[in-house]
């Protein structure tokens, strides 16, 4: 069995199928490993790659990028994942209020924040990401470190994009590493023909030949690719992790504004490591009107999978990824900062 | 706001934004008298045309080239401050095709500095002076007042002189790219310490001339792939030389634990740095010659792409698909997304 | 959404692992999974495992849902 095998199985079952025919790739380590891999160039015309709305750094709201900067330089100590540390918000990005002096880390895992709360107790980590990240912040919250929470959970984003129904879609290419934590049981709720599928461009290959089979057979199911890590059931110790910590709260979305039941919001229990509460002074007084004015900027619709980034009044033109006006362009899986580094 | 006009750390990460930061430096220095190549590695003085007579003809340019260099830590496997500040301006002289005759070291130091790690500097110094043959002659020191610098800042000057120089642009359509080595082993040294990973890989970092004086008739361009990596090298030499070039995805020069690296950190493997490879065009004709030559420094020297009419570098994926590698845009920051 | 990559434990120390990346040992946090063994491989997301690795690959799976049309 080879790739170019895979290939020729794909051109067939879409010509057979005939129409257009548009898959969203939801995850955004999924649209970065169809770039790097060149896929799209050797897929069938009639066959779609859309990107979705699981780039975390993407999706994160303006207000909460806004608060997160307005306790950097307010004189809090802010540790986050590298991707966040460059997104423009209304007072600047974490990157320049380190530049003005704020003390802003960027890490890589949650233990690494806990390193650095001994040398500076006060620091908040500003927890971004879906299901995959969510449990390494539940795990920090219980050793003692302040958050603010900024998790989502995935599906219900999913389920929103089928239910506004703005754009057809014909099938989902599930995330790998979210299905890792959540399991392939969770995504039967969803009619629309599923493959959960891994990282490597084989595996995006054989997803898409097997969301093509679902629509020549005309099924709708879920479909495991990714069987060597994603188990029906998931992880349950992660699962127990956050939801120990966390609850389901609204989540509130760039590009969607609130999903109901798509964010994770920390418990009573564990008040006390909640930086929303722990600073509430500080962030009450924070002109929040601006993060809601609107921009030229099309990252909502870029997210919602309506508009690709070439579509967009200033891709390419005043934002780049060195002056990146909204957050599909600093992320390195965003789809602006994506097509601006592997498109045409 | 932030303003506009700060330098940012992005504009020291050897990408675009070094890049755009050179170009206005250059734009504000006006004067370039009769030396050439002024963005090439080194800059260029012919001889011939004012020092020595015409005829001399043998060496008869000479080839001068600067570099500052701060690292964290000082001390890493396979290297430390010294031995690359030694190497960056060695092989930056070789690059172009000059045999460097002699380099001038200055040392800023933070009060307070180890003058045992200070001494351990020099030592290692000499002993890529000797291993090169290329002196230190002059210098320079100055101690600044605790926490004005991050303990210890080298720069280093060098001169050398060339018959004939290898420029950037260089490389004709047609021509094979060859990589004197694996890649990216000086960032990954530097990054598994940041980053607490143990790993056999050290520093790359070693002086050039010596390869480079047996292949250089045969390399119509050369370049080390220092900071920003081949990724942003490659491009440059590229781009000057209007010429497209492909790698082939099957025979990148990075070792696995290299890619176990990039991917864990999410940093783009073609943005690693080096401290003691180059990257060179040569016509096909030429190709086995310099990789026997080459393969007795280093066994790793391969063939990893080639150039042909057109612009932009592309990587040839496994797949069969063409995708664009662009410069990189800033310093490399760790990611999990 | 999530770079992750996968490695082998070679060491396991209450919540602490150390892992194998291709030559690159790193200390993994373990937590998040329940009854890893050495030598297993796990897959690795911000320095925590979250979950452990079985074997089919991509190509495999295709092999296996080929012959599953097959028949």
């Amino acid at each position: 069995m080879s790739e170019q095998e895979v290939l020729k199985d794909i051109h067939t079952l879409a010509k057979k199928i005939g129409r257009n025919v548009n898959l969203m790739e939801v995850c955004g380590t999924h649209t970065q490993a169809v770039a790097r891999a060149g896929l799209k160039s050797l897929l069938p015309k009639n066959v779609h790659l859309t990107t979705g709305p699981g780039c975390p750094v993407c999706v994160t709201a303006q207000e909460d990028i806004d608060a997160i900067v307005s306790l950097a330089l307010a004189g809090i100590p802010v540790a986050t994942y590298g991707d966040m540390m460059r997104v423009p918000g209304s007072f600047g990005s974490l990157d320049q209020a380190r530049e003005k002096g704020a003390q802003v880390f960027d890490i890589y895992s949650t233990e690494e924040a806990l390193e650095i709360q001994k040398e500076y107790p006060d620091l908040v980590f500003f927890g971004l990401g879906f299901e995959t990240t969510a449990p390494m912040s539940a795990f920090a919250i219980q050793k003692g470190l302040v958050i603010y929470p900024t998790h989502k959970l995935f599906l219900p984003a999913m389920k929103a994009l089928l239910e506004i129904g703005e754009l057809k879609i014909d099938g989902y290419i599930c995330p790998g590493h979210v299905s890792a934590i959540i399991g392939s049981k969770p995504y039967e709720e969803m009619r629309v023909p599923q493959v959960i599928t891994g990282f490597q461009p084989d595996d995006i290959l054989v997803a898409i030949y097997m969301l093509l089979k679902q629509l020549a057979e005309d099924r709708a199911d879920v479909e495991n690719e990714y069987v060597r890590l994603v188990k029906e059931g998931g992880n349950p110790e992660a699962l127990n992790q956050i939801f120990e910590v966390f609850e389901e709260s609204d989540g509130n979305w760039r590009g969607f504004g609130t999903i109901p039941g798509s964010g994770l919001k920390i418990k009573e229990k564990y008040k006390a490591f909640d930086a929303r509460l722990k600073y509430k002074d500080i962030l009450d007084r924070v002109d929040f009107s601006k993060s809601r004015k609107p921009t030229a900027c099309k990252c909502g619709e870029i997210i919602r999978g309506l508009k690709s980034p070439t579509d967009c009044p200033v891709f390419k033109k005043g934002c780049t990824p060195d002056k990146p006006i909204g957050p599909c362009m600093v992320s390195v899986e965003g789809a602006c900062n994506v097509e601006y580094r592997y498109g045409k | 706001m932030v303003n506009d006009e700060s330098i940012e750390l992005d504009h020291g990460g050897g990408g675009y934004k070094s890049w755009e930061l050179l170009q206005d430096i250059r734009g504000a220095l006006k004067s370039r008298g009769k030396w050439q190549n002024c963005e090439d590695d080194a800059a260029v003085y012919d001889l011939s045309s004012s020092v020595i007579p015409a005829k001399a003809g043998i060496h008869s340019k000479l080839v001068f080239t600067s570099d500052a260099f701060i690292v964290e830590p000082i001390f890493f496997p396979g290297g430390d401050i010294g031995k690359i500040a030694m190497c960056g301006t060695i092989n930056d002289l070789s690059v172009m095709g000059a045999k460097p005759l002699g380099i001038s070291l200055s040392i800023v130091m933070e009060e307070g500095f180890s003058k045992t790690d200070l001494m351990k500097i020099m030592r290692s110094i000499n002993k890529v002076s000797e291993e090169s043959g290329v002196p230190v002659v002059t210098g320079d020191t100055k101690v600044m007042q605790k926490g004005k610098i991050d303990k210890i800042e080298i720069t280093t000057a060098g001169v050398g002189l060339a018959d004939r120089v290898i420029e950037n642009k260089g490389i004709k359509a047609g021509d094979v790219i060859i990589s004197s080595g694996d890649l990216g082993e000086h960032a990954v040294t530097l990054l598994a310490s940041r980053f607490n990973y143990k790993t056999k890989i050290i520093s790359d970092s070693k002086p050039l001339n010596k390869e480079i004086e047996k292949v250089g008739e045969y390399l119509n361009a050369c370049k080390d792939p220092t900071r920003g990596g081949l990724a942003a090298n490659i491009v440059e030499m590229a781009n000057k030389s209007r010429v497209k070039i492909v790698l082939d995805e099957k025979t990148l020069p990075y070792k696995k634990e290299t890619v176990a690296v990039s991917e864990l950190l999410g940093i783009d493997i073609f943005a690693l740095a080096s401290e003691g490879r180059f990257i060179a065009s040569v016509s096909p004709k030429n190709a086995d010659k310099v990789l026997e030559i080459l393969k007795k420094f280093n066994n790793e020297a391969k063939v990893i792409g080639h150039a042909e009419a057109g612009s932009g570098v592309y990587l040839k994926t496994k797949l069969g698909a063409l995708r664009p590698i662009e410069m990189p845009k800033g310093k490399l920051i760790p990611r999990i997304c | 959404m999530c770079l992750a990559f996968p490695g082998k434990i070679l060491k396991i120390q209450g919540d602490k692992s150390v892992v194998d990346f291709d030559g690159v040992e790193k200390e993994v946090n373990i937590s998040l999974i329940k009854g890893a063994k050495v030598d297993e491989y796990v897959m690795v997301h911000a320095g925590f495992a979250i979950q452990i690795m079985g074997k089919k690959d991509a190509l495999e799976v295709f092999k296996l849902y080929k012959e599953a049309e097959g028949k």
